[in-house]
């Protein structure tokens, strides 16, 4: 808040525009806290000797103001709920209301990962299903729900691949080839595990070019890392072939699974020759991403890599179900619970509602809405690589950039017309991305409203009138924040 | 953009002051420009060994990060610690008070280092 | 199909503005012979919303749950109070179906709530910052091993093996692919043995993790290893499960701790059968570039307000890559905002209610315990370990205290695998009553 701004002098709120201190500068001291259960007896002397000598100084505020503050502050932002969220690769769909309310059953979230297995016999049974559909869904029918978000599958992946090459004798298989469009976490992960990775360079048409795939397959590949349909939005149509190759050179193919939404019902990557592959729920069966998390990154892998999947798996035995720990091949355990299981209740309700009648609507609809888009606004902005996209499609901004306008005006421009901005700067294989994923939950009067402000953006770069494009965003209670303020001296907590 | 002409550079946009047996580093106009706002220069320890063309430092902007590699070999004797609070003198003043590290100069290996002439005909290309 | 917002007339229409007679020619760059017949996946029937509800209420009614029975049950999992407010916050549309703020002008929602909840963490664990969340404890713990391998350019990591055992699979199992040794210090049995621990520390050592209160819930005095941290040159890393004891004993900043990690789930996050919880991630301002995980910061907009934008995301992986800190990109964002809503509403004074009432009934359990059964000895927070005379009598008092509601505790060989199976992890939060451990105590008495 500026301090010295007095137009919120009183309340903080005028015109249904609202300032909102932080909790640490609501100045009065904290009242009465909420009242709590429990026993109110003495702490033994051999632990008062390990008193905190100093209060943390947590705020405190009633219950009222508490509502209030936090209420206001979620005003502030842009949700799938309260607008249109194209993010590209970030497939932000709706998501329903009926899966807030299952997951919070008691049943469901007041148990313990650690009760007795034969009274959490439904929750073990949802998790049990929830494989199978993921598996059949993928065409890789072993599933392990251990990784808490997509990045994390990406490193669980890859330790099984290593543990199948090291199996075989071929400890010293550890490049994985990854293309210049992947997704940062792809090498990320690969280091983590132990690997190095080497860069792709895409072909002219953005895809997976099969003479530099063949220069860089040799004795020490472990695998290739690929996204299908690639992070421009395209199907990868030699796939089979690309599949082959890595096969033929003694390496395996991950899949990152963030794309899933443009195949999900239609075809499967593990029919394609993909070994093993990374699922975000979070995107494709619309768990919600909270700002930022959580997420949930199942893996689902072909036979080969089935004896390699993390513990605890889940397991079902005659009619009970089980939480599997001991298994020798296994690559281990990577997380300390037995998974986001809110996050896999959400995943089940979404499969649940389409089942095998609809399920391939979710990425029918998807790619029309994002080949729709790309039609209307293909004659006004680059698109740099031709042809029909799957659930995303790639703008630049070269037509703009002629007049002095790039992708970032654009996209804060858009904040101004009420939209979030599509993803900007990424992929990094072409200058000034602009990728748009409208997901299949979006009506075609959203989509014709967004394609409208678009065209109106390019309209006004034409007219030389591109003052508000530097300027944006002007609506929202902030303009451009100073990136470089904050990184030159950050402040990450405030004092006391 | 300045390039001044009493100072080497290497292909990848780093200049070298040598006097006798002392060489300052920094990077150059050009490359502070292309990277923008400097928020961050991690800078090397003193004593390390240093081989010529070796990554000695880091320069960070807010998207975007870039290893800083040494024109010639030898042992770090100072760094430049002001950049620890004022990164930005990179920008401001590249080859002033924007410098990175000196080096006593251990031995002969070098990358190859043109003069303000060959550096101004190879930004053109 | 009622999340579909299209009418077949609509998706007509739009096949022919985009210049194709049929869906299928949407997919024609999949080659036919990986297309699948529809409706061939073996997936059930679709369920209207009724039948989802139905569903999964039936799912969770063979679920035994905390409206139903009382838990004594800890290990990395606890049973707090999560008030309704909590879940209302949570549930508003606009923290809970908002991406990760990377456009801050229409994200100052999240990233307010980020920056409150960063400091008030920095705050109880009493350490310089905190990022904005890991998944959940175990890899938070394999993190920091991590980043003290980068900050002190040494790959030798002492556990202490009083930490989870969880936490120790994880972060052993992290290591393992990577050039160093990782070493685990055998405590003996329930507490930690500090002497064997900084036995273990040589110069080439990069960090000792030591968890406090311990996976065994005992509290100790960390000023000795903190010296021999000192001595080699190594930082002092402190996991812990329920950050509620920091309310009520000296924080792990206080205790001399170079990274803090542990979990955050005792803020206000259901059990939820394990997840989602809430990594927490704190350290030293000094080792700040080489922490993981997204960090929210403080800056101005080009008006001149205060605003919050995501910060220092050159150590990340979408830019660093193969460089990166960590690879790790979605986290536990929404867990934060869940966090810092319990904690305004907690205040110092609350969250050292919960604390104290807490440890309260755990001592109030040990101290009238039956001769035939012994508790660890030393100071304990919220957790112990019970032993029996055998595994027969364990076993017939768990199934006892199942038949009076309650769960009595974790048996530990099912956490700590090398464990006799005559031991029992017992854990007390504020949601045990007083009359929960006369139950206790009196089902102790009968199985004896």
């Amino acid at each position: 808040m500026s301090h010295n701004d007095t137009t919120f002098k009183y309340s903080g709120t005028v015109g249904m525009q609202h300032e909102e201190p932080l909790l640490f500068e609501h100045a009065h001291e904290a009242p009465e806290s909420i009242s709590l259960p429990g026993v109110d007896g003495v702490i033994s002397a051999e632990l008062s000797a390990f008193s905190r000598k100093q209060a943390a100084n947590i705020p405190g505020l009633s219950e009222p103001e508490t509502v209030r503050h936090f209420v206001r502050m979620s005003q502030w932002n842009h949700g799938i709920e309260t607008g249109f969220y194209p993010l590209g690769s970030c497939t932000m769909k709706y998501n329903p209301r009926v899966n807030e309310q299952v997951v919070r059953l008691p049943g469901l979230a007041h148990i313990h990962p650690d009760q007795p297995e034969e009274t959490a016999q439904g929750v073990l049974e949802l998790m049990y299903e929830l494989q199978g559909w993921l598996g059949d869904i993928s065409g890789l029918p072993h599933v392990t729900l251990q990784p808490a978000a997509g990045a994390h599958g990406e490193l669980v992946g890859l330790m099984m691949i290593r543990a199948a090459l090291d199996a075989r004798g071929q400890q010293h298989r550890r490049k994985v080839l990854v293309p210049d469009s992947a997704h940062g976490t792809n090498p990320a992960s690969a280091a983590l595990c132990g690997m190095h990775t080497v860069e792709l360079k895409s072909g002219a048409d953005g895809r997976i070019d099969l003479d530099e795939l063949k220069a860089h397959l040799d004795d020490d590949t472990a695998a290739l890392m690929m996204t299908n349909p690639n992070t421009a939005g395209a199907f990868e149509s030699d796939i089979k072939e690309i599949c082959q190759l890595v096969h033929d050179a003694g390496g395996l193919v991950y899949g990152d699974g963030a794309n899933l939404n443009a195949l999900v019902g239609i075809a499967r990557p593990g029919d394609m020759g993909i070994d093993c592959l990374h699922i975000n729920v979070h995107k494709t069966f619309s768990t919600p991403h909270g700002g930022g998390g959580p997420g949930g990154g199942p893996v689902v892998v072909n036979d080969l890599l089935a004896p390699y999947l993390p513990v605890p798996r889940i397991e079902k035995h005659g009619d009970r179900f089980t939480l599997a720990y001991n298994c020798d091949t296994s690559v281990g355990p990577v997380l300390g619970t037995p998974g986001q299981i809110g996050v896999y209740v959400r995943a089940n309700a979404y499969i649940s509602a389409f089942g095998r009648q609809h399920l391939h609507k979710i990425a029918e609809d998807a790619v029309l809405n994002a080949n729709y888009i790309l039609h209307r606004l293909k004659d006004r902005y680059h698109v740099p690589f031709e042809g029909l996209c799957k659930h995303e499609c790639l703008l630049t901004d070269e037509i703009q950039n002629k007049h002095g306008v790039k992708t970032l005006d654009i996209a804060k421009r858009l904040i101004d017309l009420g939209f979030h901005p599509m993803t900007v700067y990424f992929p990094l294989i072409v200058h000034g991305a602009m990728l748009i994923e409208p997901t299949e939950t979006e009506s075609r009067e959203t989509l014709d409203a967004f394609c409208d402000a678009m065209l109106e953006i390019a309209d006004a770069c034409e007219a030389g009138d591109t003052e508000a494009l530097h300027e944006a965003p002007l609506k929202p209670f902030r303009r451009r924040l100073d990136e470089t303020q904050a990184a030159r001296k950050p402040v990450l907590v405030w004092p006391e | 953009m300045t390039i001044p002409a009493n100072l080497k550079y290497t292909k990848d946009h780093e200049w070298v002051r040598i006097e006798g047996d002392i060489a300052t580093f920094g990077i150059s106009d050009h490359a502070q420009e292309a990277l923008g706002d400097i928020v961050f220069v991690e800078l090397p320890e003193i004593g390390r060994e240093v081989n010529a063309g070796e990554a000695y430092a880091v320069v960070e902007s807010v998207k975007a990060v870039s290893d800083v590699y040494a024109p010639l070999a030898g042992e770090v004797i100072e760094v430049n610690e002001e950049l620890e609070g004022e990164p930005e003198k990179v920008n401001t003043d590249a080859y002033g008070t924007g410098w990175i590290a000196k080096i006593k100069i251990t031995s002969d290996a070098s990358v190859e280092l043109m003069s303000d002439d060959e550096y101004t005909t190879f930004l053109e290309e | 199909m009622r999340f579909l917002p299209h009418t077949d007339t609509d998706r007509t229409a739009m096949l022919e503005k985009i210049g194709v007679s049929a869906m299928s020619d949407l997919f024609a760059d999949i080659s036919p012979e990986f297309h699948i017949e529809q409706g061939s996946l073996n997936i059930a029937d679709a369920l209207s919303e009724a039948g989802i509800v139905r569903k999964f209420a039936q799912a969770a009614e063979k679920n035994r749950n905390a409206t139903n029975t009382r838990y004594f049950l800890g290990g990395g999992t606890y049973h707090h109070f999560v008030p309704a407010v909590v879940d209302y916050i949570v549930s508003r549309g606009e923290f809970l179906t908002a991406y990760t703020p990377y456009q801050p002008e229409i994200a100052q929602g999240t990233l307010q709530a980020l920056f409150e909840f960063q400091t008030m963490i920095a705050r109880l664990t009493g350490m310089d910052v905190s990022n904005a969340s890991m998944y959940e404890a175990a890899t938070a713990t394999a993190e920091a091993a991590l980043m003290a391998r980068r900050i002190t350019r040494k790959n030798r990591v002492v556990m202490a093996g009083s930490v989870n055992p969880r936490y120790r699979s994880v972060t052993s199992n992290y290591l393992s692919r990577l050039e160093g040794e990782y070493v685990e210090v055998d405590i003996g049995q329930f507490g930690t043995d500090l002497d064997s621990v900084i036995a273990s520390i040589d110069d080439k050592t990069a960090c000792v993790i030591v968890q406090y209160p311990d996976f065994y819930g005992s509290v100790y005095d960390l000023a000795p290893l903190r010296a021999a941290c000192d001595a080699h040159k190594c930082l002092m890393v402190v996991a812990f499960s329920d950050i509620s004891a920091f309310a009520l004993i000296e924080s792990p900043g206080a205790m001399g701790a170079d990274i803090a990690v542990g979990s955050g789930q005792s803020l206000g996050i259901p059990m939820g059968f394990g997840g989602p919880h809430l990594g927490l991630f704190t350290c030293k301002q000094k080792y700040l570039r080489q922490m993981p995980g997204r960090v929210c910061g403080l800056t101005n907009d080009a008006d001149g307000k205060r605003g919050f934008v995501l910060t220092l995301s050159t150590r990340e992986q979408h830019i660093r890559r193969e460089k990166a800190t960590s690879n790790i990109c979605s986290n536990q964002g929404l867990m934060c905002t869940a966090a810092a809503t319990y904690m305004a509403l907690m205040g110092d004074a609350g969250l050292a209610t919960v604390a104290r009432h807490s440890a309260a009934a755990l001592q109030s359990l040990v101290s009238r315990l039956p001769s035939h059964i012994s508790a660890a000895t030393g100071p304990h927070y919220n957790e112990t370990v019970l032993s029996f005379a055998d595994s027969e009598t364990r076993n017939r008092f768990l199934a006892a205290a199942r038949d009076k509601d309650m769960f009595a505790g974790i048996p530990l060989e099912q956490i700590d695998t090398n464990a006799e199976a005559r031991h029992l992890l017992v854990a007390t939060t504020e949601m045990v009553e007083a009359d929960d451990i006369n139950d206790y105590l009196a089902i102790l008495e009968v199985v004896k």
